[in-house]
């Protein structure tokens, strides 16, 4: 960034903050990442759901529970996106399942994806 | 002055790790000054080959100056050294070059050469010792404390010596494991990698390293922005390898393959030359590796340049 002798520390620090804001709304999978790299935890409007639920971290880290209740409240559409996005479920898999049956699906094979790929000592 | 030694290794090949070993001597050499000894344990020689050609590696070898020839010495019974075997001088870098012309006393990198020789030497070594009723354990374990008292003598030389280590458990790829002090994993952002991981962590977490997690540093190289590339690594860091330190991550770059096709043993280039764009990524990757390894032995570096 060039230097503007007509700005304080502040206002330079304004206009960065500025910034990652607008960032911040306009691309949740963004937002998402920053907030975890603060440490923090998020919840996303329905539209920005499925693009940032990622559902091996959430089998890795949180309980069944919360994973359901995650995904329980999107739409058929995203679900299978989620599916689809995380190579956990083909169309063929897909066809003619409920939104429950998906969500079963989803928990069941990201569980294992997690399990197969963890380490067993660690 | 006491060499930490650093394993370059993962169960899984074509995850960068030769580069890994070049790309980091580079860096800790040109930044830091760092005297760095690069051992190559791996008998298809790439980081032999990247620092000295194939035509350096043949020479070396001709000269006996090689890894095979080592281990000839352990089939004789003989004593562990490996300073007759080790060329003192594998710097490709120019500013590194100028260094050793004004007679810097920093900034080395030497080189004990692998050849594809080392595996049909091992291999024969092998099946003599396991026709004696030896088994694969005692060997390595026997090559190991070998290998430790060949290095052992050399460790006041240098700061650093890194370890290229094959991509299977071979004897000799054990004892390499078995001495080293830390472990650097490179690894790429896709499934089977990811998998690679587990292996090499639950392998060594059993026979070697119980305290792998706070030993190893994790390297995500060849990576291509992608979402599934961004989401496997968020998965690395958050799941699978939650409690390891983490680099910087190398990006996929057809500036590192030219940087590490060596024009002929006596031609230098800058680090700006050599590696351009990702410059930053090897520097990157020497500030965070002296960060996990002040933080694992305590001492400190200060850097030469920026």
């Amino acid at each position: 960034m060039a230097e503007d002798p007509g700005l304080t520390a502040s206002e330079y620090l304004d206009r960065f903050f500025d910034e990652l804001r607008d960032e911040v709304r306009a691309n949740p999978k963004f937002a998402s990442r920053v907030v975890k790299a603060l440490g923090g935890n998020v919840i996303f409007e329905n539209e920005a759901r499925a693009d940032v639920a990622n559902p091996y971290i959430l089998a890795a880290n949180g309980s069944k529970s919360q994973f359901y209740s995650t995904f329980a409240s999107m739409k058929i559409g995203q679900i299978r996106q989620v599916l689809r996005d995380n190579n956990l479920a083909t169309r063929l898999d897909m066809a003619g399942k409920s939104p429950e049956q998906l969500i079963d699906m989803l928990f069941d094979r990201a569980s294992s994806k997690v399990n197969e790929r963890k380490s067993s000592l660690f | 002055m006491t060499g930490a030694i650093a394993a370059i290794a993962n169960l899984k090949g074509g995850v960068g790790k030769s580069t890994t070993t070049v790309m980091l001597a580079d860096g800790l050499a040109h930044f830091y000054g760092m005297n760095v000894l690069v051992i190559d344990l791996d008998p298809q020689a790439n980081s032999s080959q990247m620092l000295l050609t194939e035509r350096g590696v043949q020479a070396a070898s001709d000269q006996g100056k090689s890894g095979h020839h080592l281990l000839a010495e352990f089939v004789a019974g003989r004593d562990a050294q490996a300073g007759p075997y080790i060329i003192p001088n594998a710097v490709t870098l120019e500013e590194l070059r100028i260094d050793e012309e004004q007679d810097e006393r920093r900034g080395w990198i030497s080189i004990l050469p692998s050849h594809p020789q080392l595996r049909l030497r091992e291999l024969s070594l092998e099946e003599e010792w396991y026709s004696r009723a030896g088994t694969p354990t005692t060997l390595a374990e026997a090559l190991a404390t070998y290998l430790k008292a060949a290095i052992e003598p050399l460790l006041p030389l240098y700061d650093i010596i890194l370890l290229d280590c094959p991509p299977h458990l071979s004897p000799l790829a054990r004892a390499g494991l078995a001495i080293a002090d830390v472990y650097i994993t490179p690894t790429i952002a896709d499934s089977v990698s990811t998998w690679g991981t587990k292996q090499f962590s639950d392998w060594v977490g059993r026979y070697i390293a119980p305290d792998l997690p706070v030993r190893n540093f994790v390297l995500i190289t060849r990576f291509r922005d992608t979402r599934y590339a961004r989401q496997v690594v968020s998965e690395l860091r958050e799941i699978y390898l939650s409690d390891r330190w983490f680099g910087p991550t190398i990006p996929e770059s057809v500036q590192i393959l030219n940087a590490m096709d060596r024009a002929a043993p006596d031609s230098y280039n800058t680090l700006r030359g050599k590696y351009g764009s990702i410059r930053g990524d090897v520097r990157r990757l020497a500030e965070r590796f002296t960060d996990f390894l002040s933080q694992r032995t305590g001492a400190t570096w200060q850097k030469i340049r920026d």
